[in-house]
């Protein structure tokens, strides 16, 4: 277990403790807290991927599922930080730091000597490989991406719902407009969708130079494209038939589910395309 | 020294009471000098607004005869018989009057707790009292820890930031759903006071294009040249909705002016970009179900209502995290103050001891015999350290009962017994 990231974790926490008292009281310098401790959180964290890459000597990906988790919740993390430099929402950071929470804890937990599996091992072939890298990096930061606009479109639903049935509860006073909350959806959507597809790329040329099959029919394959095609029907109807707000929050959180699904749930299911 | 407070504010009296016991801009610099007699009350300082009257002294140390004092002035000054408004009145001493006179000036006594009005009217106030020189340096000390603590409460609380009046309210619930109000399209459907008043509210706040539309073209031509508009003929009202981001209705139509299905046509020709309708009409001019339909946000009159009071729900939760701030404020301030008081008296202690140990050394420098100058001086130099060490452990003690607000009486039993020498007159002096 790595202490960095041990130390990492517990800046979160605190962050997250923060974040949830600013619900009862809207004490300002809580929010600010909140916000201190993510952001040691990250230099902490982003020391221990350092060290971990000094350890594999190279890019902290070796197969193992507990980098995934790290780079992650670093890659989410991180756009978080910018998305709050533009946006100044404080409600993000409660929306956004259990996820990021939930990574690193992943991340902390998971071992990182236990032998691969078979597959796991085949694909460590391929570790060198800058192509690889980026694959797995691309795929990571589009992933941080739509966790953002996942997370501002539930922002936006509850939101929406103070408006509509004219209660005006907790949420109304700490959310941000609707305005903000689809602007920060449609800016890290963009983002994430551009990721994606350059990571899918990579990764469709890769199977290719590896067996000549550009198409395995493994599970990972089949979600990762369910989820690009999900995205990028939002993204077209977006732009041409004003799918915004509502429609699109929701789609948002279908997409969540989808990453969610690929990155934890198929570990359970047989292919190729499976980390140890 | 104590701080008290005589006065009555909205809470305690009715509006001819107050209007009784004001004082006059003009003539409060007289009043003032009235006030301050400097046998009893030593500073001065007169707030007098609508909503309340109040006199902040400060006065030497009876509590009793300070308030009697000040009273008897407010009588006196509106030529009433003496106790005739006592029961309208109230009054604070010591650390009471210091939380009230924080309090005040931040805002949490006033009628609507947050109003911005208030501050400034201590200010001035204040003003007023430096400049006709019935400020000392307890009533300074007092006011500017005053303003910094309002300062503070504003800031760091959200007591002040929301609106509680129907037509601001409004304009806040329009920022929830388009963040920045910038160039947006307002527009106004027939007229009356509270509609043109939330437009004038949307202009301030940054709308840019405003049309307004009247079953009477000149009333719609009118209201438009005043609030810097354009006029719309009201028969094509849905043509022009689909440019308006925000719309106010105010007509006196008995049945819809804007129905359902016009609407959810107007929702899609805007590509369904958000639309935020008011409906200020009794009865009511937006049919109901408009609210259903995606992208459109309709608040009528009962629903502003329900704002106003979440937000003033709001402004009180606020208010406790401002009421304990404003409590460790005071406490600081006491701390301070005992500090300051306490300065003094340990300089009446010491000095008080040397002289008794010089005193001393004269009396008994016969029996010495002859001294060298040296062995004088090992003298002088026992006896210093003689006294400083006899009365570190006395001095600590006081320091500690300044800081922890222990009991005035140490302070003041210092003062008594080590300041024979000095007149309480020299003591409050320095």
């Amino acid at each position: 277990m790595s202490l960095l990231l041990l130390i990492s974790l517990i800046f979160y926490s605190f962050g997250l403790f923060n974040v949830i008292r600013t619900w009862r009281t809207k004490r300002k310098d809580l929010a600010t807290q909140a916000l201190v401790s993510t952001g040691a959180g990250f230099v902490v964290h982003t020391a221990a991927l350092i060290w971990r890459a000094v350890q594999v000597h190279g890019v902290p990906i070796t197969g193992h599922a507990q980098e995934a988790f790290s780079l992650l919740g670093w890659a989410l993390v991180l756009y978080y930080l910018i998305t709050y430099s533009r946006y100044k929402t404080q409600a993000l950071t409660a929306f956004i730091l259990p996820l990021i929470f939930g990574f690193t804890l992943a991340a902390t937990v998971l071992p990182t000597d236990r032998p691969l599996s078979p597959q796991a091992n085949m694909l460590r072939g391929f570790a060198d490989s800058p192509l690889f890298i980026f694959h797995i990096l691309l795929i990571m930061f589009s992933y941080a991406a739509f966790f953002v606009t996942f997370a501002s479109g539930v922002m936006y639903l509850v939101q929406e719902r103070e408006l509509k049935v004219k209660r005006f509860g907790t949420f109304f006073f700490r959310l941000p407009s609707l305005t903000t909350c689809d602007d920060i959806s449609y800016r890290s959507l963009s983002i994430g969708f551009v990721l994606l597809t350059f990571a899918l790329a990579f990764g469709v040329y890769m199977n290719g130079e590896r067996d000549g099959k550009l198409w395995h029919n493994d599970p990972k394959e089949i979600i990762a494209v369910v989820t690009w095609l999900l995205y990028l029907t939002l993204m077209h109807y977006r732009l041409t038939a004003g799918w915004r707000g509502h429609k699109a929050a929701v789609i948002a959180i279908i997409g969540f589910g989808l990453i969610l699904f690929s990155l934890i749930g198929l570990r359970f299911l047989p292919g190729y395309h499976v980390f140890g | 020294m104590s701080i008290l407070v005589v006065g009555l504010s909205h809470k305690t009296a009715p509006v001819e009471i107050r209007e009784r016991l004001a004082f006059k801009e003009e003539l409060l610099s007289a009043a003032l000098n009235t006030l301050v007699d400097q046998e009893v009350v030593h500073e001065a300082l007169i707030v007098s607004t609508c909503n309340r009257v109040e006199m902040i002294i400060s006065a030497n140390g009876d509590t009793q005869a300070g308030l009697e004092r000040t009273r008897e002035f407010l009588y006196k000054y509106h030529d009433l018989p003496r106790s005739s408004m006592d029961q309208y009145l109230y009054h604070h001493a010591n650390e009471h009057a210091i939380k009230h006179v924080f309090r005040v000036a931040a805002s949490l006594d006033s009628m609507v707790m947050g109003e911005p009005q208030i501050l400034g009217q201590v200010k001035n106030a204040y003003a007023k009292a430096v400049e006709t020189g019935t400020v000392g340096r307890s009533l300074m000390k007092l006011m500017q820890h005053a303003f910094s603590v309002a300062k503070r409460v504003r800031t760091e609380t959200a007591i002040a930031s929301n609106a509680v009046s129907i037509s601001y309210v409004a304009v806040e619930l329009a920022k929830k759903v388009f963040d920045d109000l910038d160039g947006k399209t307002v527009m106004l459907l027939g007229a009356g006071e509270m509609a043109e008043l939330a437009m004038r509210h949307l202009k301030n706040n940054g709308a840019g294009r405003i049309l307004v539309a009247n079953r009477t073209n000149d009333r719609a031509k009118k209201l438009a040249s005043e609030l810097g508009g354009t006029a719309v003929p009201f028969e094509n009202l849905y043509e022009y909705l689909v440019e308006a981001d925000i719309a106010i209705v105010s007509t006196g139509a008995p049945d819809y002016v804007l129905t359902a299905a016009g609407v959810a046509k107007t929702i899609d020709a805007r590509r369904h970009r958000p639309l935020f309708l008011i409906d200020i009409a009794v009865p009511r001019n937006i049919d109901p179900d408009v609210s259903k339909l995606d992208s459109v946000f309709s608040f009528d009159i009962d629903d502003l209502e329900a704002a106003v009071e979440a937000n003033i729900r709001e402004r009180q939760q606020e208010a406790i995290e401002a009421e304990t701030l404003i409590q460790r404020e005071v406490d600081q301030f006491l701390s301070a103050m005992r500090s300051m008081e306490l300065g003094p008296a340990i300089a009446s202690l010491k000095q008080q001891m040397s002289e008794v140990a010089n005193a001393e050394f004269e009396r008994n420098r016969k029996r010495l015999g002859n001294l060298s100058t040296e062995q004088e001086e090992a003298i002088k130099a026992m006896m210093n350290s003689l006294t400083n060490k006899l009365s570190h452990p006395l001095i600590m003690q006081l320091r500690q009962a300044a800081e922890s607000g222990g009991d005035d009486k140490v302070i003041e039993l210092c003062q008594n017994a080590y300041s024979r020498g000095h007149t309480r007159q020299q003591r409050e002096e320095v």
